[in-house]
């Protein structure tokens, strides 16, 4: 994908491509099993027959990183842990998304220690924090749900980006010819 | 003997026809999964979602008497609230409430203190969609706390 990304300008042609990459993307999000508390039992269960994560595209649940799209951090992040979960997030190929499931992750939750990382996003940038305690496997499904949500608004061959601001739903297009690093926001 | 007998269960695929019988068997239940965006399961009695302000349902009026309990109670200081006192009146007026969602272990212990009779302020609800994009909007400001308000929902 590396030759074809933020390429192109936005005409009918590559908006199409956009959205047929993007449906592909959404639907079929391989999470990397990455338990680490309590909400490991939860993810477990979303992936389990009642609940059933596969209904999304989203079952295999990998044991290597590199094999993954999606980091579900699931638990308490302690600061011996961190620099292997930022390794591991290191390994896995672009595009790349991370969920930050429950309190612990999301802020510590109520650990504010010295050994435990305040917040998951000090290390790996998150795209949906998922609120519990531990979350609902439902909860879980509606942060992936939320996730898919936001990959199919994202520009993937287009040149300028495509961002959802704070607050909004709909995607604007960036004026700026920037690359996916350097966003006016 | 015993290895003709296991020389005609290997020929009959006995084994095989075994494991066949037993998915078979399973076959004709109704589906057991649950299908989440369409249908939501109702919640135990007891559950506890996240922590919604109430008002009184016939007027809309505010329960809240800005006791600052449920500020005090709670274990991790999530609770910012404040208010003022109208002229001449001896109720307080509800003007903020900060509600830091995103190091709440749901433990209740707000909802617990909160004393408002008939009708409490602070409950815990049966709301559990809580996905958000930036760790901003997991602060809870006032208007957001309502029960009742609209939470964004997906279909599949």
């Amino acid at each position: 994908m590396g030759l074809i990304d933020h390429q192109f300008d936005d005409n009918i042609i590559t908006t199409t491509v956009d959205g047929v990459l993007n449906w592909a993307r959404s639907n079929s999000i391989w999470p990397m099993g990455f338990g680490l508390a309590c909400c490991a039992i939860e993810m477990m269960a979303a992936s389990a027959a009642r609940y059933d994560i596969a209904r999304f595209g989203a079952e295999v649940f990998r044991a290597s990183p590199r094999q993954s799209d999606l980091m579900i951090v699931a638990g308490t992040v302690t600061k011996k842990m961190a620099p292997v979960l930022r390794r591991l997030y290191d390994q896995m190929p672009e595009p790349k998304w991370v969920i930050s499931m429950g309190s612990c992750s999301n802020a510590g939750g109520p650990f504010p220690t010295y050994s435990v990382l305040q917040g998951v996003d000090k290390v790996v940038p998150v795209d949906v924090y998922v609120s519990g305690c531990p979350p609902r496997p439902e909860a879980l499904l509606y942060g992936l749900l939320r996730l898919q949500d936001k990959i199919r608004k994202e520009g993937t061959v287009l040149r300028r980006e495509r961002v959802i601001r704070l607050g909004e739903t709909e995607p604007v297009l960036l004026a700026s010819s920037g690359r996916a690093g350097d966003l006016d926001v | 003997m015993r290895t003709l007998v296991r020389l005609i269960k290997t020929v009959l695929l006995a084994d095989l026809w075994k494991g066949m019988f037993l998915t078979l068997k399973y076959t004709p239940q109704a589906a057991f999964t649950f299908q989440y965006p369409a249908e939501r399961r109702p919640t135990a009695p007891r559950f506890r979602g996240v922590l919604r302000l109430q008002t009184e349902p016939a007027t809309g009026a505010q329960t809240c008497i800005v006791c600052d309990q449920c500020a005090k109670v709670c274990p991790d200081d999530l609770i910012a609230l404040g208010g003022h006192r109208e002229p001449g009146q001896k109720i307080k007026v509800l003007d903020y409430f900060d509600f830091n969602l995103s190091r709440c272990s749901f433990c209740g212990l707000c909802a617990e203190v909160c004393p408002t009779r008939p009708i409490k302020a602070l409950i815990m609800s049966e709301d559990y969609e809580l996905g958000t994009y930036s760790r901003e909007a997991q602060i809870l400001r006032v208007d957001e706390m309502y029960d009742g308000v609209p939470i964004e929902l997906y279909t599949r």
